[in-house]
């Protein structure tokens, strides 16, 4: 075996048997189930809340009641109230949320709320109730105003991508999977690179590495190691999503946790690949600066202080993505798309829930491996001239000059 | 033998013709630095580790000016020199670890590289180990690291856990073992794959005195295999008796080199010890023309310093002749006396 095979397959094995990384994949693996099954239990609790008590008049409740039953479940309907509700009386009443009294003044309508969590219901009841606003001061009915103001949308996908709009929107979920997944690996990762670096350094076993090895090969193995670590995480992450994925899907369909009866989740092979192709240029560039960084560190105190500024582009990079998400096509993204560290979490949104032109898609992969071989070199010399940096922290003028001294 | 031992592996004529290239282009230019002694630049420089006026600075401070030095193979070779003499940074430019500024370093006579550099072992100042790693592991790791292909890395670990008393270590991270097993397991470490040339800085610096004959035993074991060894320490008895020849090292220049017999012919004095202290042997010794006084010890003996060819026998002669004497010793100078003279520090 060559020497940056005998590095990797140390690293390789000292990464996967180190404590940090099985718990960093099993709490993140536990955090996607529950992830998973957050949506569905908040729908559920959230369901469970909307149950509400109606007070006025008979006419007023009954005509509410009708656009009301979209959102909520109506516990009973009262002429009046004796006295300020309390939580025993929404106990009382079927552990109603809320009570809602509705008067006619006038022309108008006049909602006053007593509710156990105050802010929660006033949006739908301004929307459900408008039509019944409408109705007081025309004398329509309220049933002809909501029948009338229901407007048929239909979204038609110019691209040809998506054959509906809830394709699109599962490719928007898919993609935000996929960023959240690609953010945690590389910010995990980072942090273990980081930290491994400096620990070589200041146990000054680098001195032993660079004697034997050159820095550059050492530097490859070790980056080449960290991807083939966060691969491994990846895929516990991924197998995670898909059997949890699966399970929520058919145990919320069916009520029972029949996965069979799920739903396909619908992630493409190009989806997978494209993940891939961005995620092994993300997590080079980044991984790269992250050593370089280590290779400064002289007391593991300093770790923060030296990693702290590179996770900045990460972080604007994730958010960047966010808006990516919304609008795949919008100027600022598509320049974005093309930026190193930023661009493989917003072209792969891109690609994922949009339609990228080819020669935008060869441009951005082509600027990026350019970026991560320049990353590499740069890093490269920074680690090489850093691993034998002791002392204080050095100055960025004292890292160019010792770089400048071979 | 040693003419012969330089020439031995001289057999590819391409390989030869370079080394002899090297040594003609060095013999022209003089050895800048004071050697005392001859200078050991042999004719052909095949067989050894040869330093030319090598430098290295770190912006305005040059840690090491000019140093030339030659160690041939299979000698035991003590660098010595105060802290901050340069010695780590000689070390580390052997070894490939920093660029020389100028200057060359050649090995069998061709300049050290990559290649050749795994054929070395390094021993640092300050220790480098994966605290998590066990013993067996990590020194099996660095034997991979060099070359030595699987199983024979863990055989060997297990041969050098066991010369150096770490069995009951093996199986634990080398976090948990004490400063002193820690430098064991660093000297497997940097030998296990049984380099042509092993350097070591401060190998005895933190041991005990069990552990220090441990390591001067593996040490002794090495140099009978005929492993080329440079050591830098500051326990002088340890290096007096271990090493063969010496260069001791001061501000970035070599002071002196050679031979410790090389070292005590350049001396230029020699101290006289007479016994018993009586009035008539003093009196013979203050006639003595070029003899000088030491200052009293805390032993009942006359110590004088006289020039180093200084007629040694004629002075018993003349001692006998005075009275009683029943010990009489021309003491020569210790490596501690000249590496005090050669870095400026004597009293």
């Amino acid at each position: 075996m060559n020497t940056i095979g005998v590095v990797f397959s140390a690293e390789f094995e000292r990464r996967i048997r180190s404590r940090a990384f099985i718990i960093g994949t099993v709490i993140g693996a536990l955090a996607i189930a529950a992830l998973a099954f957050l949506p569905a239990l908040l729908g559920n609790f959230a369901s469970s809340t909307k149950t509400i008590v109606l007070v006025g008049d008979p006419a007023l409740t009954s005509a509410a009641a009708k656009l009301l039953k979209r959102d909520f479940t109506i516990a009973a309907t009262a002429p009046r109230l004796t006295q300020t509700p309390t939580i025993a009386y929404l106990d009382a009443h079927g552990k109603a949320s809320a009570v809602a009294v509705l008067e006619r003044r006038g022309d108008s309508l006049r909602v006053v709320t007593y509710t156990r969590d105050p802010g929660g219901l006033r949006s739908a009841f301004a929307t459900d109730l408008a039509p019944l606003q409408i109705g007081l001061a025309t004398g329509t009915p309220p049933s002809q105003i909501a029948a009338n103001t229901k407007i048929a949308v239909e979204e038609h996908d110019l691209s040809g991508r998506f054959a509906d709009a809830s394709q699109a929107v599962a490719a928007k979920g898919i993609a935000l999977a996929f960023i959240v997944l690609l953010y945690l690996a590389i910010l995990l990762n980072a942090q273990s690179i980081i930290m491994a670096v400096a620990e070589e350094k200041t146990s000054r076993i680098a001195e032993l590495l660079v004697a034997t090895l050159d820095p550059a090969q050492l530097l490859f193995a070790k980056i080449l190691a960290a991807t083939a670590t966060s691969f491994v995480q990846l895929a516990v992450w991924i197998g995670t999503s898909l059997v949890v994925g699966k399970t929520v899907a058919g145990f919320f369909a069916d009520g029972t946790a029949a996965a069979g009866s799920a739903p396909e989740l619908g992630i493409t092979a190009p989806e997978i690949l494209w993940f891939i192709v961005f995620f092994v240029i993300g997590f080079v560039q980044c991984a790269v600066l992250f050593a370089a960084a280590g290779s400064l560190v002289n007391r593991s105190e300093d770790v923060g202080s030296v990693s702290g500024p590179l996770y900045i582009p990460i972080i604007g990079a994730y958010i960047i993505a966010q808006f990516a998400l919304q609008y795949p096509n919008a100027p600022n993204v598509v320049i974005f798309s093309f930026v190193p560290i930023v661009a493989p979490f917003v072209m792969f949104t891109r690609v994922v829930v949009g339609s990228v032109p080819a020669w935008q898609l060869v441009l951005s992969i082509s600027i990026n491996v350019l970026a991560a071989v320049a990353l590499a070199w740069f890093g490269g010399r920074v680690y090489r001239v850093g691993m034998l940096m002791y002392g204080r922290l050095p100055s960025p003028r004292q890292i160019v000059a010792a770089m400048r001294q071979r | 033998m040693h003419a012969m031992r330089a020439f031995a592996p001289c057999r590819h004529r391409g390989y030869h013709a370079l080394a002899c290239a090297v040594n003609r282009a060095f013999a022209l230019r003089p050895m800048r630095n004071k050697v005392v002694g001859p200078p050991r630049l042999t004719a052909c420089f095949v067989g050894s580790l040869v330093l030319s006026d090598v430098a290295r600075s770190f912006g305005d401070v040059a840690a090491v000016r000019d140093v030339s030095f030659e160690v041939p193979s299979g000698t035991t070779f003590g660098l010595l020199g105060p802290n901050g003499a340069g010695k780590t940074t000689t070390m580390r430019m052997i070894l490939g670890i920093l660029v020389p500024d100028r200057g060359r370093v050649t090995w069998n006579g061709a300049p050290v590289d990559l290649a050749t550099r795994r054929r070395f072992g390094y021993l640092p100042e300050e220790r480098g180990l994966y605290g998590k790693l066990k013993v067996r592991e990590q020194i099996a790791y660095f034997g991979r690291l060099h070359g030595v292909p699987a199983p024979l890395d863990r055989k060997r670990a297990d041969a050098w856990i066991e010369r150096l008393d770490l069995g009951e270590y093996a199986h634990r991270p080398c976090g948990e073992l004490s400063k002193g097993n820690q430098q064991k397991v660093q000297i497997a470490c940097a030998a296990l794959h049984e380099p042509e040339l092993l350097i070591l800085d401060e190998p005895f610096s933190g041991l005990d005195p069990v552990n220090a004959e441990t390591l001067l035993g593996a040490l002794r074991d090495l140099k009978a295999a005929g492993t080329t060894l440079i050591l830098s320490s500051h326990q002088m008895w340890q290096i007096e008796d271990l090493c063969e020849r010496f260069c001791i090292i001061a501000d970035g220049t070599v002071r002196v080199t050679g031979t410790l017999g090389e070292l005590r012919a350049a001396w230029p004095t020699r101290v006289i010890e007479v016994e018993p202290p009586s009035s008539a042997l003093r009196s013979v010794l203050e006639g003595e023309p070029e003899a000088r006084a030491l200052p009293a010890v805390d032993r009942p003996v006359l110590a004088y310093e006289v020039p180093a060819q200084y007629d040694v026998a004629g002075l018993l002669r003349r001692l006998v002749g005075a009275g009683d004497v029943t010990r009489f010793e021309r003491v020569e100078p210790h490596l501690t006396d000249i590496y005090m003279r050669a870095i400026g520090a004597e009293a």
